[in-house]
């Protein structure tokens, strides 16, 4: 789904990703794992070439991205979605129109929009909150607008770049939660980069693990599901209750 | 009405008007360059979509040097290109050249500082989502900074309107000018109160509306 091959990025004198390459294949959940200054972040940019690489090639969903014309690279981006740890909502614009905005840049018609919108909407929970602006939600609800906006054009590929690193516990179970039902209901590859160890352990197929801009190891898991962290105890009963509606 | 005005009411609607021709030329002025200038200021800066550190220089020069000019020399300075353009380097007409001119630097750098205030993520995901420059400019840069555009807007609107009082050099007319030349010149203090006075209902006026405005457009 996902191949990068030789692929380097500089900044300056320091060298971000060195020669990285690396096989993602369809439906998995990839964890990308490693300390500050690793290169996880500047490796997920490359793969939807947010960030150009000064080497290599990076193929996605049987195209190579490196090769494309700019439109052709606009118009790939639409099939591949990406979620941010800041959540990157424009605040000046309601969640309706936040969740829109991908629909208008890929150019589908009109008519289709709103049905589409509630739908991803709908799917995360929020259709209710259509009309309210980021600054009236709580960060996990920003971050699940985030996800909608980036479910809208039916990607193939969800991006992920510490999804969870401004969430409390809670929260960030309940997102995870969801990009678990996403990638089975769905079947989007999802790519998560992440330095919380709990994330990759709770819901991801294999991970790599970098080290100053390179591939240290990558090995695969068996996600361990997302667990309870809270001591509180009504907590544990909730989380319960919302496993069971997502393997439902 | 006090006295003074009625007996000369004519020649202060004609300077209101002059003020109004000047001041809007600036604003059509700002917007119209200003704006997209101010915005290529910001997208060729370092780490913007359109870097470019030669055009980034050039203009940023071009921005420093007009704006560094005190007010009274540019528009001397500039009175053979006004000639040139105009046909004449006196009157309201001529008088609107350099009030453009700097009116397009004066907004550029306000619009400039709008943007920068935009977070990088926003771009960032608007970028990914597939867009061009074009829809990152108008459905996220300009939505994200509408506030402080429009902040920026009045403030420049109301520098304008100061700028505007000293075109009597070049026969520009105004309100400034009238002040001066009966007010000030002809020892009518009384009258040169009250077109300070009109002045001041205007500026209060601008600003209200557009702190008003830039308030209700905000919901970050």
């Amino acid at each position: 789904m996902i191949t990068l091959t030789n692929v380097r990025k500089q900044f300056g004198p320091d060298t971000a990703v060195r020669d990285v390459s690396l096989h993602i294949d369809r439906g998995d959940i990839y964890g990308i794992i490693g300390a500050s200054g690793a290169g996880k972040s500047t490796l997920l940019r490359l793969m939807n070439l947010l960030e150009m690489p000064d080497a290599g090639t990076v193929e996605i969903d049987g195209a190579t991205l490196t090769s494309l014309s700019r439109r052709q690279l606009r118009e790939k981006r639409h099939v591949i979605g990406m979620i941010f740890q800041q959540f990157n909502l424009v605040a000046n614009k309601t969640v309706y129109d936040n969740v829109v905005a991908p629909l208008k840049l890929a150019g589908r018609p009109k008519a289709t929009h709103e049905a589409r919108v509630l739908e991803c909407l709908h799917f995360v929970g929020l259709e209710t909150f259509k009309d309210k602006y980021p600054a009236q939600l709580s960060g996990g609800q920003k971050q699940r607008v985030a996800i909608a906006r980036a479910l809208a054009n039916e990607p193939h590929v969800l991006l992920c770049d510490e999804p969870t690193s401004s969430l409390d516990p809670n929260t960030t179970a309940e997102i995870l939660g969801v990009l678990k039902s996403i990638n089975e209901r769905l079947g989007v590859t999802i790519v998560i980069v992440t330095h919380e160890m709990d994330v990759i352990r709770q819901v991801c197929d294999r991970v790599t693990v970098m080290a100053d801009g390179a591939v240290y190891e990558t090995l695969d898991l068996v996600p361990g599901g997302v667990p309870a962290i809270d001591n509180n105890p009504a907590w544990f009963v909730d989380q319960l209750k919302k496993a069971g509606e997502t393997d439902a | 009405m006090p006295d003074v005005l009625v007996q000369y009411q004519t020649e202060i609607w004609r300077s209101i008007g002059e003020t109004f021709i000047m001041v809007g030329v600036s604003i059509i002025a700002a917007i119209l360059v200003g704006l997209p200038l101010g915005t290529w200021l910001y997208l060729s800066r370092k780490g913007q979509l359109l870097e470019n550190r030669a055009v980034f220089s050039v203009l940023n020069l071009i921005v420093n040097i007009v704006r560094s000019f005190p007010f009274l020399l540019l528009v001397v300075f500039l009175i053979p290109f006004t000639r040139l353009i105009i046909g004449t380097a006196i009157g309201t007409a001529a008088a609107t050249v350099p009030l453009a001119i700097i009116a397009i630097a004066h907004y550029s750098r306000l619009v400039e500082q709008s943007l920068l205030d935009v977070p990088r993520g926003v771009v960032e995901a608007a970028v990914s989502m597939g867009a061009s420059i074009k829809d990152v400019i108008f459905k996220f840069l300009y939505v994200e900074a509408r506030s402080g555009l429009v902040l920026g807007l009045t403030t420049s609107i109301i520098s304008f309107i100061s700028y505007s009082t000293i075109m009597g050099v070049v026969g520009g007319g105004g309100i400034g000018d009238f002040a001066i030349r009966y007010g000030y010149q002809q020892f009518k203090t009384e009258l040169m109160m009250y077109m300070i006075l009109i002045m001041l209902v205007f500026v209060q006026m601008i600003q209200f509306t557009g702190t008003t405005v830039a308030r209700l457009i905000d919901k970050r």
